[in-house]
């Protein structure tokens, strides 16, 4: 291709009465302004999207609840409710809720008769009747709830209140 | 064969036939390439193709294996859709009622599951290929970063698959699995809610998994798959011993003064200039690449359907969101990492699989010496091979501890003793 083929190019300053830079205050702010709404439109409409697949309301079973009368556990055992998945354990008047669920990766655990309390298929972690880890991959020991005595005189166990390992609920006969 | 070819060419040279064939049926050398060039279908493919590439020994072929797969699933992922509702009520029903109630459901069902672990065996595979000689080299280093993007899709996508059948294994697999992705630092707990629609395993995870089974990961892939492929033809082909140098030929190309006048009606630069190719080495994609094309598939589809036919996909009791299966395991491609689990949730589920993929990635930026390329196991890239190996090694290890030596929790078993074990 030869330069001479195309016709020169025309100079900016023949085009835009602008200064020489080719752009004027007036532009600049539109033009900031256009691609500050245009940036905003698109990352508010990205949040929504995100933001409406956190559920507002979940429709799990209730992590506070009754758990029954303090007699309906036998002593000395752990009692396993099913649909919250954690153990009532009963020693004599003292009553503790601990989860059923290992810490490690979610799996629940057993309760092994004969040998260590707590036993977990998944990855194999060991807990001892407290729930503290013996062996195992688990970072931490079994959690404890809160447990109360509500009006009617029921154990009220409460799964978002999680409490030390010495808090345990004492009846007085 | 003869009469088939006749009827070919009445209806090629009808004005229909002709709207829709531009090229007929190719008869020369020329023609064949214009069959390629001009056809929707067929113009992924190169006109000529280097005889290096059609060497089975060089790829295995296991990236069109790949690919035939993900069509594989494709094709009966959609036929089950018409069979199965994402509920924690009728998911598991649905499977049942495949196996029992609908006509070749089994079968359909099948050939998704076992093209499922065959794609995830022939996507390592081919990396592994792709690795051992030295592929993904300059100028292909994007190409291997897509691969590896494809490689975790495929994990992704047999992971948010296996939770939708809602038996033992599925429910216990997917609370595991979301419960190593809350290990991640910072943001990972709120991925685990995100991912599961809530604190546990139900009703909106199976809903949530389902849409990202067939819709959402899907598309990413397929999406994926066609850049891998555009790529590959765009590299300069297949690699290969002693192919020019991309690199150096690209710089110099663009170096081209254009105060000079040239006698060219157009400037190819790269990749796609057939400079410094033997056009005796070259053979028409029509009908080499081809044949062996459509053989592969047919190997692929009888492979699939042969395990289809005699084995069928594994399906747990119904899930119990209440008491694991003893022991509980992942799918044999996951029991690696939950044998890595077993021993720290943080190190084996999230710091060694991240620290990996990004090695993976920044390999091919690291390693950039074009030495050993398209040479399987060559000597220049010792130092390369040995590390690839011994990670490939402990992968493999790690996968057959996890599968044949782990009993009821989680314990140590051998697998001869099995037979003491396996009632739970």
């Amino acid at each position: 291709m030869n330069k001479g083929d195309y016709p020169p190019a025309t100079p900016a300053t023949a085009r835009a009465p602008s200064p020489a830079n080719g752009s004027s205050r007036r532009s600049f702010i539109w033009l900031s302004l256009g691609w500050l709404a245009s940036l905003f439109a698109l990352a508010a409409s990205g949040f929504a999207t995100v933001r409406s697949l956190v559920p507002n309301v979940l429709y799990e079973p209730s992590r506070r609840f009754k758990a029954g009368r303090p007699t309906d556990f036998p002593d000395d055992t752990a009692t396993f409710i099913d649909e919250v998945r954690l153990f009532v354990v009963r020693k004599g008047n003292t009553y503790r809720a601990v989860s059923g669920i290992c810490p490690h990766l979610g799996c629940t655990v057993n309760a092994v008769p004969g040998k260590l309390p707590f036993l977990c298929p998944c990855h194999g972690s060991h807990f001892d009747t407290n729930g503290a880890v013996v062996s195992g991959p688990s970072p931490r020991g079994l959690t404890w709830f809160l447990v109360t005595m509500s009006k009617d005189g029921r154990l009220v166990i409460d799964m978002d209140q999680a409490v030390t390992h010495d808090k345990t609920l004492v009846i007085k006969a | 064969m003869k009469s088939l070819n006749r009827i070919w060419r009445a209806f090629a040279s009808t004005r229909v036939g002709q709207s829709i064939f531009r090229v007929g049926l190719p008869e020369t050398s020329l023609g064949r390439m214009q069959a390629m060039v001009s056809s929707f279908i067929l113009h992924l493919h190169p006109a000529k193709v280097h005889r290096h590439s059609l060497q089975f020994s060089y790829t295995l072929g296991l990236g069109l294996i790949s690919l035939y797969l993900f069509l594989i699933l494709c094709i009966t992922g959609v036929a089950l859709m018409f069979f199965y509702v994402p509920s924690p009520e009728r998911a598991y029903d649905n499977m049942k009622d495949l196996e029992f109630v609908v006509s070749a459901g089994m079968i359909a069902r099948n050939m998704h599951r076992w093209s499922a672990h065959l794609m995830v065996l022939s996507v390592f595979l081919h990396m592994c290929r792709v690795f051992y000689t030295g592929s993904y080299k300059p100028p292909r280093e994007f190409n291997w970063t897509v691969g590896v993007s494809l490689f975790v899709l495929t994990l992704g996508l047999s992971f948010t698959g296996y939770l939708l059948p809602w038996d033992q294994l599925a429910f216990w697999a997917i609370t595991v699995g979301t419960s190593i992705v809350g290990y991640a630092p910072i943001i990972g707990k709120k991925i685990q809610f995100l991912l599961l629609g809530g604190n546990i395993v139900g009703e909106s995870s199976l809903l949530r998994f389902y849409v990202l089974h067939v819709i959402l990961l899907p598309a990413v892939a397929a999406f994926l798959i066609a850049v891998h492929l555009w790529r590959v033809r765009k590299d300069g082909g297949l690699s290969r011993p002693g192919e020019p140098d991309m690199l150096v030929q690209q710089s110099a190309t663009s170096q081209l003064s254009t105060s000079k006048t040239y006698g060219l009606m157009a400037l190819a630069r790269g990749t796609s200039l057939a400079v410094g190719i033997e056009p005796e080495d070259e053979v028409p994609a029509w009908p080499h690449l081809m044949f062996r094309e459509v053989l592969l598939f047919l190997a692929t589809m009888a492979v699939v359907m042969f395990l289809s036919v005699f084995w069928n996909a594994p399906l747990e009791e119904l899930a119990n969101p209440t008491h694991p299966p003893n022991p509980a395991k992942a799918p044999w491609y996951f029991l690696g990492l939950q044998e890595l689990v077993s021993y720290s949730a943080f190190w084996g589920g999230v710091a060694v699989p991240a620290l990996l993929l990004v090695a993976l990635i920044v390999l091919p930026y690291l390693d950039r010496k074009r030495a050993g390329v398209g040479v399987w196991f060559a000597r220049e890239r010792r130092v390369a091979l040995t590390i690839f190996t011994i990670c490939a090694v402990a992968i493999v290890v790690f996968t057959v501890i996890g599968t044949y030596f782990r009993g009821p929790n989680w314990g140590w078993v051998w697998p001869w003793a099995q037979t003491a074990t396996t009632s739970h």
